[in-house]
């Protein structure tokens, strides 16, 4: 085989992984997040698919200008005797792709920056608050209606779903109770820590009914995989009834899970 | 009458094989450089072996070849090994031959200091590895973040001490290294060998010794504070106390500790494309700025692995700018290679293959460093397999694919004889498939919200990915097989090199393969930063005696 032939076959090969990449969206080879149920969820996304525009355009040219290099400028593609011009610089040029990425790059930081304002600050118009803790290994989730859910881990049986109501604004304070842990559900949003010593923050709204699932990000110990999240969107009317579960099964000593 | 030829010196003869009391005493940087980068063999192969368990133990889920203890052991061993004991020590190694024969000196500014801060390295590698005979690794992840690495939760076990003491030796040993670099550098130049005649292999090594020596200190004082925790009971990192102040020291060492094992590659890529693309360097001049724009830039960038702890968002968004703003000279570097090789005459050997590579696959690595710098789309890729992909992008598609090449190029300046280039071709083609085909979809597990470090997973959907993502693993270390097999045969029985095979522009081409122990015996004139090319053009050269006798 040709080096040339050689050098197209890997392309191809690589083509091809790509596109089998980008094709089995959610059967583990998605190229993007599960689709976002909560708004800064769907905030995150956009932005993703904002930066890719701009990524995919630079990623395609580079690699087409190394792959015409390769193929261009190789040895046997040249006249024999060649001898290449020994230019040094250019000053013009240099100054060019130093100020394109700057563009490129200032453009995508503020764009993020945007979307960081919009969905990352601590709110104080939330409907209602869950104290999240993490703990070795599983979650603890503190309504103000005074419920508390413990989400005990486990890899291999489904965990107690943490239960909100639909439409409502749902602020998560998040605590560490002894090592750090991370909460993180990607069909709602980004990661939160859980960190020993301070109150983390975040938020979300679900519009519609549905069950997600996410596990712990930071590495906390031996447990660190079971420590699965899941989070279940109630209507109003059903959420209710299983508030009045709840504090009905605590009531009896009997039924309190711990 | 024949002349009489006299006997090269013992300690240079070209086998690996020599009294172990040389190899235990010499000052000579050339034999503490090759014991740098066969001590960094070592450890890849090792590393490599806990990524095979790894890989093995997530190929399907609910797997249990391992228990989640003995992975999250496995799992920080492949990360100490890879970052602390292979790649930083390679270059370490790579450079220790090569920068003082580059610069036309005799041997590094300090022998002596660069033989302890060798020897620190094997005493800093046991150390660590003592901790598995305790039946208690470090199992925090190479990271160590505490509290999890306090007392409380390690059931006073004794790995995360090895660990610590052993990173406190290896930054010692670094800030050695470093310190001896640079005044090497700046006072044993060659006459005519000006600051804009350096080699940018040299200047790479001005810049990574920088580096090292402003974060080697923090990164030593954080495991001196957690021990002070683990053993007299301060309070600084634990659940009382501030377990993110960690996260500060860690990463201000962290996120430059990434340049420190690129940059030299870097450096390794500047050097080979001019001389097979038969060009001089496009742009040195900027090429020299860009790295000391990196050198600034990865110093204010630490807290963009902190942005899920609950960051003050304007800081936030400072370290997101910050972070973004590498791409910037590193984009510079990217456009001087390829307009380096643009109307060149390429010669594919191997280690220009290598070189391209590089430059094919440390791009998808850039890339997804502005989608992780991004503020909000980093709250879903933080921690994920989307970060581990990231990292292997640049350290495995940058680093590790530049030090082969910089291993192919400069193997018979060191041993005076040239790697198989049949042995060669395989490896890389492998070695380039195998890589791409256990990272690139490897990011598609993190969107979708596989988290790293997890030992095992229940969701059925991703096992088919992780069952690609290992076996092309296993592709990667047959290639890296090939790779050693290919550099122990052709140490003493690959084809005799010569002084210059490749027609290179730089010093150490001006010497015999390999070099005598005083590295020249007349210094060649310096007159740009290219000077053999200057010599030969001239006429001037003189082509050395072959230090080796054909098999």
């Amino acid at each position: 085989m040709t080096g040339r032939a050689r050098a197209l076959l890997t392309i191809g090969l690589a083509a091809a992984a790509f596109a089998l990449s980008s094709c089995g969206v959610g059967g583990g080879l998605s190229p993007i997040f599960p689709d976002p149920v909560s708004p800064n969820g769907k905030g995150i996304y956009d932005t993703y698919v904002g930066i890719s525009v701009v990524a995919i355009i630079v990623f395609l040219g580079v690699e087409f200008a190394l792959l015409w290099v390769v193929l261009r400028y190789r040895r046997s593609s040249q006249s024999v005797g060649y001898v290449p011009p020994q230019v040094h610089g250019h000053t013009g040029l240099e100054i060019a792709w130093t100020a394109a990425p700057l563009v490129i790059v200032l453009a995508i930081a503020a764009y993020s920056f945007v979307e960081l304002q919009k969905d990352f600050q601590p709110i104080s118009n939330q409907q209602m608050t869950v104290i999240v803790s993490g703990h070795q290994f599983g979650w603890q989730y503190d309504y103000d209606n005074g419920v508390v859910v413990h989400q005990e881990g486990s890899i291999t049986t489904a965990v107690t779903p943490f239960v909100v109501p639909t439409h409502t604004l749902v602020k998560l304070q998040f605590r560490g109770t002894d090592v750090i842990h991370s909460w993180w559900v990607p069909a709602i949003s980004g990661k939160t820590d859980a960190v020993p010593g301070y109150d983390n923050f975040s938020w979300l709204k679900i519009d519609q009914v549905g069950t997600w699932r996410g596990e712990c990000a930071e590495l906390c110990g031996a447990g660190h995989a079971s420590m699965q999240i899941i989070v279940q969107a109630m209507d109003r009317s059903d959420y209710d009834a299983w508030v009045n579960q709840q504090k009905a099964a605590s009531a009896s000593p009997s039924a309190s899970p711990k | 009458m024949a002349t009489t030829v006299l006997p090269r010196p013992k300690a240079y003869d070209d086998t690996f094989f020599k009294p172990i009391s040389l190899w235990l005493t010499t000052t000579d940087h050339k034999l503490i450089g090759i014991m740098y980068m066969v001590t960094s063999i070592i450890s890849f192969v090792i590393g490599g072996i806990f990524a095979l368990i790894i890989r093995l133990q997530l190929s399907q889920p609910n797997l249990k070849i391992i228990d989640a203890e003995t992975y999250n052991q496995v799992v920080t061993a492949h990360g100490v090994t890879m970052i602390f004991f292979f790649v930083t020590i390679f270059v370490t190694g790579i450079a220790n031959y090569m920068v003082p024969i580059m610069i036309g000196a005799r041997d590094m500014a300090f022998p002596r200091v660069n033989l302890l801060g060798f020897w620190l390295i094997p005493v800093s590698i046991i150390l660590y590895y003592c901790g598995f005979l305790t039946g208690h690794a470090m199992n925090a992840g190479w990271t160590g973040y505490a509290p999890l690495t306090e007392q409380a939760y390690q059931n006073h076990s004794l790995g995360v001490d090895f660990w610590a003491m052993s990173i406190i030796v290896w930054a010692i040993s670094g800030i050695m290294a470093s310190t001896n670099f640079l005044t090497t550098i700046i006072a044993l130049r060659a006459p005519g060998m000006r600051f804009s005649r350096l080699p940018l292999f040299v200047w790479a090594q001005i810049s990574t010794s920088i580096l090292l020596l402003i974060v080697g200190a923090p990164l030593a004082a954080a495991m001196i504070l957690l021990e002070f925790d683990r053993q007299l009971g301060t309070q600084f990192f634990t659940t009382a106390g501030r377990p993110v102040l960690y996260q500060h020291l860690f990463w201000f060492f962290g996120h430059p500790e990434v340049y420190v094992m690129i940059l030299p590659a870097f450096g390794i890529i500047s050097e080979i494309v001019p001389v097979f693309a038969r060009k001089p360097i496009f742009g040195y001049m900027s090429m020299v700025a860009a790295m000391f724009g990196i050198v600034f830039l990865s110093m204010t960038v630490w807290a963009h692995h902190m942005f899920t702890v609950g960051i003050n968002t304007y800081v936030e968004g400072f370290f997101m700018l910050m972070t973004m703003l590498i791409a910037v000279p590193t984009g510079i570097k990217f456009f001087n290679w390829i307009a380096t090789a643009w109307w060149g005459s390429i010669e594919f050997t191997v280690p220009m293959k290598f070189v391209f590579g590089f430059l094919a696959t440390f791009l998808i690595g850039g890339i997804t460093g502005i989608y992780l710098a991004s503020v909000p789309v980093d709250t879903q890729l933080h921690q994920s397999y989307y970060v581990v992909a990231h990292l292997h992008y640049v350290l495995f598609g940058g680093s590790v694919f530049g030090i082969l090449a910089g291993i192919y190029y400069w193997f018979p300046k060191i041993t005076g004889r040239l790697l198989n280039r049949r042995l060669g071709e395989w490896n890389f083609w492998t070695v380039f498939v195998g890589f791409n085909g256990t990272f690139l979809i490897m990011h598609t597990l993190g969107l979708e919200g596989m988290p790293r470090r997890i030992y095992t997973y229940a969701n059925p959907a991703w096992g088919a990915t992780n069952l690609i993502i290992t076996i092309s693993s296993f592709l990667i270390a047959f290639s890296i097989l090939l790779f050693l097999i290919n550099v122990v045969r052709s140490w003493n029985h690959g084809e005799v090199a010569g002084s210059d095979p490749w027609q290179g522009n730089t010093l150490e081409w001006a010497t015999t393969s390999p070099p005598p122990p005083y590295n020249f015996e007349r210094v060649p004139p310096v007159r740009s930063f290219m000077p053999l090319r200057d010599l030969r053009e001239s006429g001037e050269l003189v082509e050395e005696e072959p230090a080796l006798s054909p098999v």
